[in-house]
């Protein structure tokens, strides 16, 4: 809309401290509206493609690639029912190892899959409790049985040799 | 419904398959299930240009 005060600044109005015109100059039109929300179908447009590439390097083969054995604890600092956290494939992926008995032994990635806060081994009550949220997994397969996750933890296979406990692959969700 | 909302409800029914497919896809992608990651991945980046050109066809609509 044309108006006398385009092009004329300072425009002559006595007015230096309310020169917001408040129900004109923040109006967001139906046009303004528009471009808005084309704008957020661009950004989500955009912020898919690294998911993409990340899952068609998976699907090319490299997803499946064994993991330099890691060795994770002796099994003589490991008592039945303790548990420990670890490193497992990289640096900033964190694991837990469980030991169930004398010879079992199960380890997951613990970022709890509802928001990937740390999950937890409560001895006492046989489960794996994520705090945040009150998600509970299920120790011998991974699988939530309570709170707000939906997806089990992923599995780290180990193997036991020379008296250590060795971190061997992760693995894959079975469909 | 006035006619020149339309556009605005197209938008706005775009901007919600954005959000559904960008949910599945990081669901997907946590289940390892990467063909579905392209897939609705793929959908997030066409619904894009079919926002821009649904723009272009309706900014000019009158009441």
């Amino acid at each position: 809309m044309p108006s006398d005060k385009n092009n004329k600044i300072p425009f002559n109005e006595d007015n230096y401290t309310h020169n917001i015109e408040r129900n004109n100059e923040r109006k967001l039109d139906r046009r303004g509206f528009m471009k808005t929300l084309v704008g957020a179908a661009g950004v989500f447009a955009i912020s898919s493609l690294p998911w993409g590439m990340v899952a068609a390097k998976e699907l090319m083969g490299l997803g499946e690639k064994e993991y330099p054995h890691k060795k994770i604890t002796d099994v003589s600092k490991l008592a039945i029912g303790d548990a420990m956290n670890f490193k497992f494939p990289g640096d900033h992926d964190d694991a837990i190892l469980i030991r169930l008995s004398e010879k079992k032994y199960v380890a997951y990635q613990n970022a709890c899959t509802h928001l990937r806060c740390p999950v937890f081994w409560v001895k006492e009550e046989g489960e794996m409790i994520c705090p945040c949220h009150h998600g509970k997994f299920d120790v011998e397969t991974g699988v939530p049985t309570a709170g707000p996750p939906r997806r089990p933890l992923p599995e780290i296979q180990v193997k036991v040799e020379n008296g250590a406990v060795y971190a061997v692959r992760v693995k894959r969700y079975e469909v | 419904m006035k006619f020149k909302f339309i556009g605005v409800a197209l938008l706005c029914a775009f901007l919600m398959m954005n959000i559904v497919f960008t949910q599945f896809m990081v669901h997907q992608f946590y289940y390892e299930n990467y063909i579905n990651v392209l897939i609705f991945g793929g959908l997030n980046i066409v619904v894009f240009p079919l926002a821009l050109y649904t723009y272009k066809k309706t900014k000019y609509e009158k009441a």
